[in-house]
């Protein structure tokens, strides 16, 4: 799947290394020098690079989800094993409720946890260390993909996914299509997974009118009584597996879905498409339990991680987008079409207010009443 | 399956003195005259499995305990929460209701199922008991595994129904719960029965019916009470373990039938709300207690008429 095209446009370049060597002065300028305990570098860090030999016979073991997304990550933090002479071992699944028994007895074995945004902000300061920003050069980050207690794993798309078959001449365009099962027939896949409410909820809001910029604070009660009225035709997927599956099927004709599922439906023969208007901006997050043996190393991972090279790696053998804006992978003719990041695209988007998800009782308001929607 | 009714034995038996000497053919003068060591030696030798099991078993469930009355804050606010929750009441419903239903299609397959094994030559039950015992000893996610790939949309199932008309969605779906979950305890209810019904003495039902029993009688009074021990077992054991299934409900059905285990672990895992997920899993241990002691003590008001079954 991996060809030698390249996706980006040149003038995207221009103007990310514009904006990414202004971010990179400020970042520079606010290095505060906290106490090392490795030998770390002194200046200002950059993305990507590590120092030779800075943690050789350190260890660090990085957890995630395990399959080809995990390969990916690793085979982008090979780099900063080889440089630094740090050893960095993979583990799994990232079971949050293991990594607060670690942090919680004190005796944590995990130094790069793989999870959401929502989560590392919610437990930050309990289960996941503060990160030092100025070991950590997030300048060449997305906006708004990181906080403080974590960096981005990668990107992807929450996307209305339809059927061309069946809406070739007249393809729905936004949410509002979504919900509307008079004009576009056929049954709906919905992602039913207990985490997965946020960008659903938004979606819901959209289709019922809600503009973008006036999204906040969330009404939930109007985004459910909006879910309601499709509910009957609503398909629950609760894996990626299980949403790609449904719209291969033909069994429904419109997909809120990941867009690494839409693409691999196509790839498996499904005639689907994208709609990047509201496609909502989700992404996996990195963050650093307290209490790892060598912070100092868990965090130049994360700098090295964040690099153009290793982000290009981590496209290259994932179906997620690179979280580097920098970042030129090379993919192939369908990974093009699906790919996250093209300007066009993080333009038509929607990027979620992740300070206002992750605040204590909207996170659980959230979750109660998303559970308590699709059990029911 | 004999160990299911230990726990409630003496409770059930105590308003029967008879049945506690029958049972101990042995008696007690004997022992009485044997070293101490000897007398002790059973509960000498289970000390290492006890001591496992309360270091593994007894220590976390004390902990479950503990965090569903202190966690997040000392009282009974977690269940308090549980009970008032629409959520939380309608998966225990979903939970008991479809444990209940599993129990009723494994009896109803098994029954018929087993009386062939004991009929048939020992060639042909031997295959028989090997094919419920070859997906017995397959990894749990092959088999749910198996079960998404017929039940799916387009699947072997689906294709076979919609050659006959009929356009069945299974997946994701109670039915299709139902259907795998059944599958997977199937052994749990054959074995028990096997065990019972292999035992009985097919001269008995001879003998109703050359003393004038219609067959349908001679079934209905004869062979089903001497059945009736092993269907308990078999059920008391396919109903709880399905009271506690995850990964079936997770991989075969949706979230729309997700049950009670799927939200321990959400709460649990996915919120770190560890008072209220082990709330949630006092209660599911509670109710299943209740209902073991009750068919303890209706296996035990059963026991007379089993006769030869042992």
């Amino acid at each position: 799947m991996i060809n030698n095209s390249s996706w980006r446009s040149r003038s995207f370049a221009a103007v990310a290394a514009l904006a990414s060597v202004s971010m990179l002065a400020a970042c520079g300028s606010n290095d505060s020098g906290t106490p090392k305990t490795s030998s770390a570098n002194a200046g200002p860090v950059v993305a990507g690079e590590s120092q030779p030999g800075a943690f050789k016979g350190a260890r660090l073991t990085f957890v995630s989800y395990g399959g080809q997304y995990q390969k990916g990550q690793e085979a982008a933090l090979a780099d900063f094993a080889k440089t630094t002479g740090a050893q960095v071992v993979g583990d799994g699944p990232a079971l949050l409720s293991k990594l607060q028994a670690q942090v919680q007895a004190k005796n944590v074995s995990w130094d790069i946890f793989d999870t959401d945004g929502t989560t590392a902000s919610v437990n930050c300061g309990t289960i996941f260390m503060k990160l030092d920003f100025s070991k950590i050069d997030v300048s060449k980050a997305p906006k708004g993909s990181y906080g403080d207690c974590y960096v981005p794993a990668m990107k992807l798309d929450e996307m209305l996914v339809y059927d061309t078959d069946k809406f070739g001449s007249n393809p729905p365009t936004s949410w509002k299509d979504f919900f509307d099962t008079k004009n576009f027939p056929g049954k709906r896949a919905m992602l039913g997974i207990p985490g997965a409410g946020y960008g659903q909820i938004i979606a819901a809001l959209l289709a019922d009118g809600v503009a973008p910029k006036d999204l906040y604070p969330i009404d939930f009660d109007r985004a459910f009584k909006k879910l309601d009225s499709i509910k009957s035709d609503i398909v629950f997927a609760d894996t990626g597996a299980k949403a790609q599956q449904l719209m291969e099927s033909g069994e429904v004709t419109m997909s809120y879905t990941w867009s690494g599922r839409g693409m691999n439906s196509e790839i498996n023969g499904a005639h689907v498409a994208g709609v990047w208007n509201q496609a909502i901006e989700m992404g996996d997050a990195l963050a650093i339990p307290i209490g790892v043996k060598d912070p100092d190393a868990a965090m130049a991972a994360l700098n090295s991680y964040l690099g153009k090279k290793q982000q290009e790696t981590m496209t290259e053998m994932t179906s997620y987008s690179p979280v580097n804006v920098d970042a030129e992978p090379k993919l192939s003719e369908v990974a093009q079409k699906w790919v996250t990041t093209t300007p066009e695209r993080t333009a038509a988007g929607i990027a979620p207010d992740w300070t206002y998800w992750s605040k204590p009782d909207i996170y659980k308001k959230a979750a109660d009443m998303w559970n308590a929607w699709i059990s029911q | 399956m004999e160990r299911l009714d230990l726990p409630v034995t003496d409770t059930a038996v105590a308003g029967r003195p008879t049945d506690h000497q029958v049972g101990r053919p042995l008696g007690s003068d004997g022992s009485n005259q044997r070293p101490l060591w000897v007398r002790f030696a059973p509960v000498l030798l289970t000390l290492p499995a006890l001591a496992l099991l309360v270091a593994i078993v007894g220590e976390p469930l004390y902990e479950v305990f503990q965090r569903s009355f202190t966690q997040p804050k000392a009282g009974l606010s977690n269940y308090d929460w549980f009970f008032s929750s629409s959520l939380n009441v309608a998966l225990l419903r979903r939970t008991f209701v479809t444990a209940f239903v599993v129990t009723v299609v494994c009896v109803a397959l098994a029954v018929p199922y087993v009386f062939l094994m004991t009929i048939v030559s020992k060639r042909a039950r031997n295959l028989m008991l090997f094919l419920i015992l070859v997906p017995f000893w397959t990894s749990t996610i092959v088999r749910n595994f198996a079960w998404v790939l017929l039940l799916q949309h387009s699947g072997l199932l689906h294709q076979f129904m919609a050659k006959f008309g009929f356009d069945v969605t299974l997946i994701g779906t109670t039915k299709g719960v139902v259907i795998a979950m059944s599958q997977v305890l199937f052994p749990f209810m054959v074995l028990p029965l096997y065990a019972t019904m292999s035992k009985i003495d097919v001269r008995l039902i001879q003998a109703a019916k050359s003393l004038g029993a219609r067959p349908s009688v001679a079934f209905a009074k004869v062979y089903l009470p001497l059945i009736r021990p092993g269907v308990i077992a078999g059920s008391v054991l396919v109903f709880v373990l399905a009271l506690g299934f995850y990964i079936t409900p997770a991989m075969v059905g949706s979230s729309k039938n997700s049950l009670i285990a799927g939200e321990i672990w959400n709460q649990i895992n996915g919120l770190l709300a560890w008072g209220p997920g082990s709330t949630m899993a006092v209660v599911l241990l509670v109710l299943t207690l209740v209902l073991l002691a009750i068919s303890g003590l209706v296996i035990r008001r059963s026991s007379p008429l089993q006769g030869g079954s042992r």
